[in-house]
């Protein structure tokens, strides 16, 4: 026990140490060590401290509140009385992922990784990044009723893709349902063209994948008892399916009306998932309750409507009535546009509605952090977090809010007073 | 094919959509007319926008007008209904330079859409006010945040797409709305006017071919019009020769008298932008563009305004140069890979700089209501405060000719009044009361019904 324990102490100096040296041959001569002082902290998670710092340390928030000792080695950014929030979280993102965002040939596509498609130099990274956003949820698209598996990225633009995906952030896979499918598959003649389609097509996919899963655990415990099996064949589609039945992924659906946010919760019952939250979810006021009952959150649009029928009864109270019937709510972009200034639509709930600055600020914060699983690791300025931190010129839940530098891990990102893109860890053509 | 059945049930409920739409605005103006009764505003910061702020002032409304703008000590008159505003904020009506309302209710169901007449590229004779839709659920939606007029457009995919007009969102009718018919000619040089999408390429698909086809088609126009010239000449030389004829032949026939040119509508609808009557709007995002469009312009003696001008940046100094007013509502385009992130951002800010009157457009329907935010984004960048305020309100009535009607607290102005619990700019303020020519406009859209049904 005691040799294990040693052992292990030094596994992890090792790793800490191999650690260190990448860090070091990625960004030379960084002492991750920074006292941000003179700062109206927005925590996300505790209030507003009216003048205090946050202490950095190896990338991670060590100490905040009014006063906060920190060592003379420490890299002092007096902001001046700037307001400081966490990293804005983008919870609906098709960023950098070009033109491969829906693999539209056929709607049950659960073995598309998104990973496979990442365009990690894509500028909209960087253009959100200025905005704010520091972590992002990049989903398949909803041509599908069963998309593909997310990736969930730091906004760390000038790293390596590996650099910038989100250490042990879980896995989340993308559903979808409503007009687009039917729009999609519709339009050639072929199935699901209608709502009833749609389910029809899901249930199938779903049954399938119990099949699967069942030959699967069968064999498994065969070979576990030492007896002779022939192993099923392997299916991507199925095998990812069955990790959904598993509950090994966050299920996040794209889904409208009222009456399908109910069908859809109905599914997951039948099928044993659970899931993690509904994105656009515009008439989620209509059926808060039985969200907030089976806590599920929303991921959800400002004040977006009547682009499309099942847009038709969104409004912009939607937030806000969804959030006093208890449902955990986040404001997303769904678009390389809007994940620019999140700020300014979630400050849109305060005036529709009468949420507090503090409420409007977890919607891009502290509830998308949950929605993608990291609310443990990002969303709030708390000890113990990643130094994901945003110090702004104007005050954030406003329209005059715009960053002035952007911290992820502790390191400065991107910084507006610098010529040309304001990014001090990235060069073009490197 | 949609099946019959389907069809009709989609139909039934859009018309039952529709009236539920209708019945807002119809309570509201079933008693309208002039409003009779003053209505004083009492207590409230008044942005005049042509003379400062006025702390504690005092507004007051008769008969659709705007009689009296002061401080406290300003008379209201007897059997005036006092409305106290005391920590409100009261301005004039915003304006929003360039709409789809009316034309669109439901994006993505082309029957809800009269946005574009996408056959031809140079349609000069489709005009919005015949599509305009007063009954719109986008409209009461959009005037409670404070826009009480807004020009009208269509779509851009064509050069000349047809007209705009200018609204004021209220009214029992449209053509109480449309306050302007035939406003004036968008002229769109953008890139989807290029017909070069699809399997058959179509003329034009190119810079030239855009420029071209529509140079052709002004010259017919100013050939149309010396032919009409021609004619009334010869009627008139007909008229004055024919008492002579006439007591010479002894007959009264009119062998002589000159055939009229066959009337075109396309052509007939060019003349006034040929005349400099009415201004033409050049809506271009490219310098080169720029280029072209202000070389056509000049070639035919047009009067225009610009619009968008989202990556001209190089180019400023020379917009600045050519003293006429831009619509910089798109100030949330994206830059292009090789610009820093806030160079859109930045626009107005550098134009107002540069000495250029700017004002803000949505170019939406839906979303026309954040139009004070795009305002009060550029402000965010540069922009001064007063100048972004004055480029939805007296800047926009000035560049679209409206501005002794609207655009600022002042006697005798269209009592388009706005009274907000703060700053109208900034996008946690909430607009408390509108008043369109006097009227009170209820609160309520179809968006207040869903939110107040499901609030229960």
């Amino acid at each position: 026990m005691r040799s294990g324990r040693k052992c292990r102490t030094i596994l992890a100096a090792l790793a800490l140490l191999l650690a260190r040296l990448a860090v070091a041959q990625s960004t030379p001569a960084v002492h991750n060590e920074v006292l941000i002082k003179n700062a109206v902290i927005m925590t996300a998670s505790h209030g507003t401290i009216a003048n205090g710092s946050v202490y950095i340390k190896d990338g991670k928030i060590a100490a905040v509140g009014e006063n906060v000792t920190a060592p003379a080695t420490a890299t002092v950014l007096d902001v001046g009385g700037r307001y400081l929030t966490p990293g804005l979280i983008d919870s609906h993102s098709h960023s950098a992922l070009g033109d491969d965002i829906n693999e539209a040939t056929s709607p049950v596509t659960p073995h598309m990784r998104m990973l496979d498609a990442f365009d990690y130099r894509a500028k909209d990274i960087y253009r959100s990044l200025a905005g704010g956003v520091t972590t992002s949820l990049l989903l398949h698209g909803s041509a599908n009723m069963i998309g593909g598996q997310a990736i969930v990225i730091k906004h760390k633009y000038g790293e390596s893709r590996d650099d910038m995906l989100f250490p042990g952030a879980p896995r989340s896979i993308k559903f979808a349902s409503g007009e687009n499918p039917k729009r999609t598959y519709g339009g050639r003649h072929q199935l699901p063209s209608t709502r009833m389609g749609n389910f029809a097509v899901q249930r199938a996919a779903l049954v399938e994948a119990q099949d699967y899963m069942r030959d699967w655990d069968a064999y498994n415990e065969k070979v576990k008892v030492g007896k002779d099996a022939k192993p099923p064949k392997r299916d991507l589609k199925l095998e990812a399916l069955a990790d959904v039945l598993r509950g090994k992924f966050l299920v996040q659906i794209h889904c409208y009306r009222a009456d399908e946010l109910l069908n859809e919760m109905a599914m997951a019952k039948e099928f044993g998932y659970k899931v993690r939250a509904f994105h656009h979810a515009l008439e989620a006021y209509k059926v808060a309750d039985e969200l907030a009952a089976q806590g599920v959150a929303i991921a959800t649009f400002s004040d977006w409507w009547g682009y499309k029928q099942e847009a038709w009864d969104a409004i912009p109270w939607n937030a806000v009535l969804s959030l006093r019937k208890g449902v955990r709510v986040a404001i997303k972009s769904d678009s390389d546009n809007f994940a620019r200034r999140l700020n300014q639509e979630a400050a849109k709930t305060v005036r529709y509605g009468g949420a507090t600055e503090e409420e409007a600020l977890r919607m891009i914060t502290l509830n998308p952090a949950w929605i993608i699983g990291v609310e443990d690791r990002v969303g709030s300025i708390d000890v113990g977090k990643d130094a994901d931190l945003v110090i702004w010129e104007g005050q954030p839940l406003s329209s005059y809010g715009v960053p002035d530098k952007v911290l992820i891990d502790g390191e400065v990102y991107f910084d507006r007073s610098l010529p040309g893109y304001g990014m001090p860890r990235y060069k073009e053509g490197q | 094919m949609k099946p019959l059945a389907a069809f009709s049930r989609q139909l039934a409920e859009k018309n039952r959509r529709f009236t539920i739409a209708l019945l807002a605005p119809m309570i509201l103006f079933a008693a309208a007319g002039a409003q009779n009764v003053p209505v004083a505003l009492q207590g409230g910061k008044l942005l005049t926008v042509s003379h400062g702020v006025i702390e504690n002032g005092v507004l007051v409304m008769q008969n659709g007008k705007i009689t009296a703008v002061g401080g406290a000590g300003t008379a209201i008159p007897a059997g005036a209904q006092v409305v106290d505003v005391s920590g409100m904020t009261v301005y004039p009506g915003l304006i929003d330079s360039e709409t789809s309302l009316g034309l669109t209710e439901i994006s993505l169901e082309p029957s809800t859409n009269d946005l574009l007449e996408p056959s031809e590229n140079i349609m000069p004779n489709m005009d919005v006010a015949d599509a305009f839709h007063a009954e719109s659920a986008l409209i009461p939606v959009t005037r409670m945040n404070g826009i009480t007029n807004a020009v009208v457009a269509p779509a851009s995919g064509d050069t000349l797409p047809g007209q705009d007009a200018f609204i004021q969102l209220a009214g029992k009718s449209a053509p109480q709305m449309l306050l302007v018919r035939d406003l004036a000619m968008p002229l769109n040089f953008t890139g989807e006017q290029r017909r070069s999408e699809g399997d058959s390429r179509k003329f034009p698909s190119t810079r030239m071919g855009v420029a071209a086809e529509l140079r052709q088609a002004l010259i017919e126009a100013q050939e149309y019009a010396q032919k009409w010239a021609r004619y009334q000449r010869k009627k008139a030389q007909a008229a004055t020769a024919k008492p002579a004829a006439k007591k010479s032949k002894g007959g009264d026939d009119d062998d002589d008298a000159p055939e009229p040119p066959k009337r075109d509508l396309r052509l007939e609808a060019m003349q006034p932008y040929l005349r400099g009557e009415k201004p033409v709007v050049l809506a271009v995002n490219e310098a080169n563009d720029l280029e072209t469009a202000v070389r056509v312009a000049n070639e035919f003696h047009l009067k225009f305004v610009l619009n968008h001008l989202s990556h001209t940046q190089a180019v400023l100094d020379e917009v600045a140069r050519l003293h006429v007013p831009v619509i910089v509502g798109p100030i949330y385009d994206e830059p292009r890979a090789d610009e820093r992130y806030d160079t859109v951002y930045r626009l107005p800010a550098e134009l107002h700089q540069r000495g250029v009157k700017i004002a803000f457009a949505s170019y939406d329907a839906h979303n026309a209501r954040n139009l004070p935010y795009a305002a009060g984004y550029a402000v965010a960048w540069g922009l001064p405060y007063e100048a972004a305020l004055r480029a939805v309100t007296l800047d926009a009535a000035e560049i679209w000719g409206m501005g002794d009607r609207l655009g600022s607290l002042d006697l005798g102005k269209d009592a388009n009044v706005a009274v907000a619990n703060g700053d109208p700019l900034d996008v946690k303020t909430d607009v408390k009361r509108v008043f369109i020519q006097g009227e009170e406009i209820p609160m309520r859209s179809r968006q207040t019904g869903l939110r107040d049904e499901y609030m229960k």
